[in-house]
């Protein structure tokens, strides 16, 4: 290894370069000095410096844009929830729908004009009346610019014709009987601002602020990937939020999230993702913090490769042949043990599941019958396996007619913990029954999912207050045209049956009418057994009780905070009298500061020293 | 410290001179019996450094539990249906860094954990100099067109963003060890390329290489015969150093949830407690161990490199 | 190390003996005064190569992640055929490859770098957003290890063989084979949780508490600077005290050293005014390729801290894939590592002695 030489003679860097040295030594000092926490004391997240009442929320996801047109993440939609007024919002008690910008609304007897009133007590923060203008030009927009059509679109796809006859009514016409119009979760913005807005496609809505709008917060300062700030609303119609101040904060790692709580950084850790089974075990014990566990809007399944066909019936993918046999689905849903899943995976933090709604929705909420149900019974699975057709073979491995044992492969999202948990455990269930599992675990799944390149797959949804979304996308219609296009569909689920109970339920204006035929809808699915929903898991959230006094869930009795379907939990949440944890955080600031000033001296202390030395020494 | 230099700098002569020399009676006989006799005094020198030595001790320590793993460790760690304990238990006399979120012996994760970890490091890093080994030699010794093509795309690699590129090719291809190890190995051999190389075009212009090219030797006689010895101990001592990186690329990769959620290693074990909230809920028996475990044995392969290197070019002086 | 663990061979390497693999090893020896110009330019025109050479390969490597970026982005939502469509139309995907990478790299030579797919922003504006927040995170932590790792390494190779060099070394060695996500966590959950008595002194993560403004604003991120930087420099002042120990090592077994100590000047005096100053050449370069390599491999502790940086931002853009931004991010952590060794290429022959300036 020749390595001498390569830098070959040797000049002495001049006392220039030993003075930059010198410098950078400074530097150095100067920025550990300035490191180190001079700061009085970490900001106490309820109460700032002035006596206004801060709440701080910690988030995992970051804004994808602050327009209503474009922004499509749970933490942008919740802010615009925040910001500007929709035109009917859902009871925090039991999501049923009231009044929001309109008071009322009525349909026409052919069921293709909806009249809204709209209310003449709302303000923009600018001072502006907001009239039925405003909608109207709101709905008009999305319908006629592609870029405001983005994010809400879909919205607006069977509309013919909005008006404005007055400033307090908006006229709705329709191409067809739609049953989900007083659901438009579409935030109404202020004309006279977003008219001068020149690319919908391209304005994020994020430079200026105050941002005028006429919600319960106002949004005043954003900066990416740290922090969305909010104030609130005083002149709200429906009364001022009793927080000041209302700070989405962001954290990559939840960990830290949960930290910044216990530490008092924050006033609430989101449940979106929601907490794990071991963070909540640690902050029950807390005093002064309070988790919520509330059950969740989200269904959590195995879906099944119905053999995947486009609309014009080419096949696509390659799903295995042996899940079209239904007793081949049922037996394998036979031998998922649901209640393991819930007390290990989850650690009971989620429901076993039933119906393809959560039981959330109390409204829509099915249960399968005793006879109809799919209970666990591994040794009833084996039985069924061995009726199709699929007996074990010498090595314990479940063999079909041709011969070949049975290995399925299971898609699974590489960043759910639950989907890789769950996964092994079905790698071990379905061994014992003879059947072969590979995980397929992917941080984007999407390619092999739209091609229909699997046997099952972990799936599961959000679901609405109203769950027309969630049903549509297993009708046939939802199916992609040809098998290069993408269609709505969740797993290529098409049934006929399916498909005329949907188009009823979607045409029927009577509330209690058509959740009898969503149940249907549901029965149909499970029986199919393309969708076997293992869980409801919880939405595990935690909040200082030090902090916030008392916040509202939704529903009301047991229900999450973050991620409501209203504004409920911010605008309600009051903040705790003491809004002080103690002597902790001062004290803490004094620590940090005792200790900043020593290394900033000691840092210091040995620069000076070495100096000197260095100029003694060179004097000699 | 200098007369063992001029000792093991004699010795590096007596290799060339072994390898250099006209075939004699048995010419591979000698040659094996020249390069124990070097293997021995390597062994000797390498002895002397403390730091080596303890590097080498603890990869033993390692690598015997490792590869008892099968014995040590029974179902308790292998199935999460036949878990023994609950989710998240505190370390206890039975399991003693607790168990995972399946309830699976950690202790026995650890020790699973280890012949991945270590599978994984060494494949990679042989994978990489590998590569490195084979473009620095040809590069080195054909020159020409093929060598400035060579050594421009190996600068390339080089100004690559390792990280980066090793984050795309592990998303680019499916979740395997095999990507774990391809991910690694490919964004890393630059260096041994261009170290091997120039070690190359050094012994090229020894008297030998042109007295064998006389003789007939060709392109893959030289390069074989006399190059590739010649740079061998290079290779070696870049291996044990690319494999301390490569056990910790390994960690990385898998804690930024991109290594093979199936399979047991010590960054997947980090990424397990990250994600199982583990380190804010205070289970410091799920972060600590693989943490510490990845720490010593990359720490390990660094002094062993190190003393190696240091052995072969006592110029350096390093690790003593 | 860790914060780029893959590319620590690399870094091992120059660790193991002094920069064997430096630009000085690739840089001719400049002996005219007309050379170095033309040297310049050598160096500037393979540095614009490099960075063509970046830019197709984003290009192409990115295409090849699996996923579909419009269907990511509507996942979960109500959209019907005619909005897909439209996506693609706005995205540029409903176009042929061929035509993607020359409107790409047309508009790349223009300074447009495209428009982020998920953040409907203009590339160039998403990265000029976190450029500084990284720079400011690797910038600090960068002149602390380097400060650090030259002054200890000096000492080291002072006290060479003695038990406060093999402690200090060893100690180096060890924090260099940390993972430092692992260190990080471990530091979030020691110093800014607090644990037993120790109170939480740091904050959590992020890199501002919001609201604040002038000294404040300065103090509150100094504050949330501390624990991401010293994580940094934990795991990487190890690697430059490596370096410069062994070039004094190396620096102090040579002639004209013991022809200074013949004249009588004292040892002390010898190293500080002759072998230091040789010693920090072979150092000098390695500076500067690691400040290139840091911004890049900042990924991890951006992660753990939460640190609105351009780690956590090619994470996201990863995940979807969000094309535009990952290749404008490759783009610029290439071109951070690109403009430091042509750095180092160009500045070395200034302090090389055979310099004819």
């Amino acid at each position: 290894m020749d390595t001498n030489d390569q830098y070959g003679g040797r000049r002495r860097i001049p006392g220039r370069a030993r003075l930059v040295m010198a410098a950078c030594a400074a530097a150095l000092t100067l920025t550990a000095g300035l490191a180190t926490p001079l700061d009085p004391a970490p900001r106490q997240a309820a109460a700032a410096d002035d006596g206004k009442k801060v709440l701080t929320v910690a988030v995992a996801q970051s804004v994808d844009s602050l327009s209503p047109f474009l922004a499509v993440r749970l933490l942008s939609t919740s802010i615009h929830r925040l910001t500007y007024e929709y035109l009917t919002n859902y009871d925090p008690e039991d999501n049923r729908v009231i009044p929001g910008l309109a008071t009322e609304w009525k349909s026409s007897p052919d069921k293709l004009t909806w009249t809204y009133t709209i209310r003449s007590d709302s303000r923009w923060s600018d001072g502006e009346q907001a009239t039925a203008e405003d909608a109207a030009w709101t709905f008009n927009t999305m319908m006629t610019d592609e870029g405001a059509a983005t994010a809400n679109g879909s919205f607006v796809a069977n509309f013919e014709k909005v008006t404005a006859p007055s400033p307090t009514e908006l006229v709705i016409r329709l191409k067809k009987p739609q049953a989900t119009m007083t659901a438009l979760d579409v935030p109404i913005v202020p004309r006279h601002v977003w008219e001068k807005v020149g690319d919908y496609s391209k304005f994020n809505n994020d430079k200026e602020f105050p941002v005028v709008g006429n919600g319960p917060f106002v949004l005043t300062g954003y900066k990416a990937d740290s922090y969305v700030r909010l104030k609130a609303n005083k002149d709200f119609w429906r009364g001022a939020p009793k927080f000041d101040e209302l700070v989405f904060r962001y954290y990559k790692d939840q960990d830290a999230a949960v930290s910044a709580l216990r530490k008092g950084e924050v006033s609430f850790v989101a449940g979106s993702p929601s907490l794990t089974p071991a963070q909540a075990a640690s902050l029950r014990t807390e005093k002064n913090i309070r988790v919520n566990d509330a059950p969740g809007r989200r269904f959590y399944a195995l879906a099944t490769n119905p053999g995947a066909r486009a609309k014009n019936g080419e096949r696509m993918g390659d799903g295995h042949p042996s899940l079209l046999d239904r007793r081949v689905r049922h037996a394998l849903f036979m031998a998922v043990d649901r209640k393991t899943i819930i007390d290990k995976v989850f650690q009971g933090h989620a429901v076993e599941g039933a119906g393809y709604i959560p039981p959330r929705f109390s409204q829509y909420f099915w249960k399968p019958s005793a006879e109809q149900e799919l209970a666990y019974d591994p040794a009833g699975a084996a039985r069924l396996l061995d009726r199709a057709g699929y007996r074990k073979n010498g090595d314990g491995e479940r063999v079909g007619e041709d011969g070949k044992p049975l290995t399925y492969r299971i898609l699974c999202h590489a960043t759910d913990p639950n989907d890789k948990a769950i996964g092994q455990y079905l790698q071990e269930w379905w061994g014992d029954l003879g059947i072969g599992v590979t995980l397929d675990c992917l941080d984007n799944v999407t390619d092999p999912w739209l091609a229909g390149e699997y046997d099952l797959a972990f799936d599961g949804w959000s679901v609405n207050p109203d769950p027309d979304f969630v049903l549509s996308i297993h009708t046939c219609a939802a199916l992609p045209a040809t098998p290069k296009d993408t269609g709505a569909t969740d797993n290529f689920i098409c049934d006929e049956k399916y498909d005329e109970l949907y188009a009823r339920q979607l045409a029927e204006y009577d509330p209690e009418k058509r959740a009898g035929i969503v149940k249907q809808l549901q029965s149909r699915l499970y029986d199919l057994g393309y969708m076997n929903v293992m869980a409801y898991p919880n939405a595990v959230e935690a909040y200082r009780t030090d902090q916030i006094e008392s916040i509202t869930t939704m529903p009301a009795k047991a229900g999450n905070i973050y991620g409501q379907d209203g504004y409920w939990s911010w605008w309600s949440a009051v903040p705790a009298d003491s809004g002080d944890t103690g002597g902790g955080p001062s004290s803490t600031g004094v620590v940090a500061g005792i200790v900043g000033g020593a290394v900033v001296l000691a840092g210091l202390g040995a620069f000076v020293a070495m100096r000197r030395r260095a100029t003694a020494e060179d004097r000699e | 410290m200098t007369t063992e230099n001029t000792g093991v700098r004699k010795t590096a002569g007596d290799d060339t001179a072994a390898a250099g020399k006209p075939p004699s009676v048995r010419p591979r006989a000698l040659a094996w019996q020249r390069r124990r006799a070097s293997a021995a005094r390597f062994w000797r020198t390498y002895r002397t450094h403390r730091a080596g030595v303890f590097g080498l001790a603890v990869l033993t320590l390692f690598a015997l539990p490792a590869l008892a793993a099968p014995l040590l460790t029974g179902s308790d760690a292998a199935d999460v249906t036949d878990a023994p304990g609950a989710p998240l238990e505190s370390p206890s006399a039975e399991f003693p860094f607790g168990t995972d979120r399946f309830g699976r012996n950690l202790l026995a994760l650890v020790i699973r954990g280890a012949r991945v970890s270590l599978l994984v490091g060494l494949l990679a890093a042989v994978l990489s100099v590998a590569i490195g080994t084979l473009i620095g030699v040809t590069a080195g010794h054909f020159r020409g067109w093929y060598a400035t093509v060579m050594m421009r795309i190996t600068d390339w690699f080089l100004v690559m963003p390792t990280l980066v590129l090793a984050i795309a090719l592990a998303t680019v291809m499916s979740r395997s060890l095999l990507t774990v190890v391809v991910a690694i190995g490919v964004t890393t051999w630059p260096t041994t390329a261009r170290l091997v190389r120039a070690q190359t075009l050094a012994v090229e212009t020894r008297p030998y290489i042109e007295r064998a090219r006389a003789l007939g030797g060709g392109h893959w006689h030289v390069m074989t015969r006399h190059v590739l010895p010649n740079v061998m101990p290079l290779v070696l001592a870049q291996t044990t150093l690319i494999i301390s990186s490569a056990i910790l690329a390994e960690a990385t990769l898998a804690f930024l949830g991109l290594g093979d959620p199936t399979v047991v290693s010590w960054g997947g074990l980090l990424q397990d407690a990250r994600e199982a909230g583990a380190v804010s809920a205070g289970h410091w028996g799920y972060l600590v161990p693989p943490g510490i475990a990845i720490a010593v044995v990359a720490l390990a392969f660094t002094l062993c490199g190190r003393t190696v290197e240091s052995v072969l070019n006592p110029r350096l002086g390093v690790s003593r | 190390m860790t914060a780029d663990a893959a590319s620590a061979p690399v870094e091992g390497t120059g660790a193991a003996g002094p920069a064997k693999d430096g630009p000085a090893a690739r840089g001719p020896r400049v002996r005219t005064a007309t050379a170095y110009p033309r040297y310049v330019a050598g160096k500037v025109a393979g540095a614009a190569v490099s960075l063509l050479a970046v830019l197709v390969t984003g290009f192409f490597l990115f295409r090849l992640i699996p996923g579909d970026p419009v269907k990511f982005m509507t996942g979960g939502r109500q959209v019907s055929a005619e909005q897909l469509a439209a996506y693609r139309r706005e995205f540029g995907l409903d176009l042929p490859l061929w035509r993607q990478f020359t409107d790409y790299c047309g508009k790349a030579l223009t300074g447009d770098l495209g428009t982020s797919y998920q953040f409907s922003a203009p590339v160039i504006d998403k990265i000029t957003e976190a450029l500084p927040n990284t720079l400011l995170l690797t910038g600090t932590a960068f002149v602390l290890y380097t400060a650090l790792g030259i002054l200890l390494g000096t000492r080291a190779a002072w006290r060479h063989g003695r038990l406060g060099d093999r402690l200090g070394t060893g100690l180096a060695l060890t924090l260099y084979s940390l993972p430092s996500f692992w260190l990080g966590l471990l530091l979030i959950i020691t110093l800014s949780v607090g644990i037993g008595p120790l109170p939480g002194l740091f904050p959590t993560g992020g890199m501002e508490s919001g609201g604040e403004e002038g000294l404040a604003y300065v103090l509150d991120v100094a504050h949330h600077l501390v624990l991401p930087v010293v994580t940094l420099v934990a795991v990487e002042y190890g690697q430059t005290l490596l370096v410069t120990r062994s070039a004094l090592l190396d620096e102090m077994g040579s002639d004209y050293l013991t022809t200074a100590r013949a004249k009588g000047l004292r040892d002390d005096l010898v190293r500080r005014r002759h072998a230091v100053p040789n010693a920090l050449l072979p150092t000098v370069t390695l500076i500067f390729i690691n400040l290139g390599r840091t911004v890049a491999g900042v990924i991890l502790v951006e992660t753990v801290f939460s640190w609105p940086g351009l780690g956590g931002l090619f994470y996201q853009a990863l995940s979807v894939p969000d094309l535009p931004l990952v290749q404008g991010l490759f783009l610029v952590f290439a071109a951070a590592v690109i403009l430091m060794n042509t750095l180092a290429d160009l500045l070395y022959p200034l302090f090389d002695p055979r310099v004819g300036r």
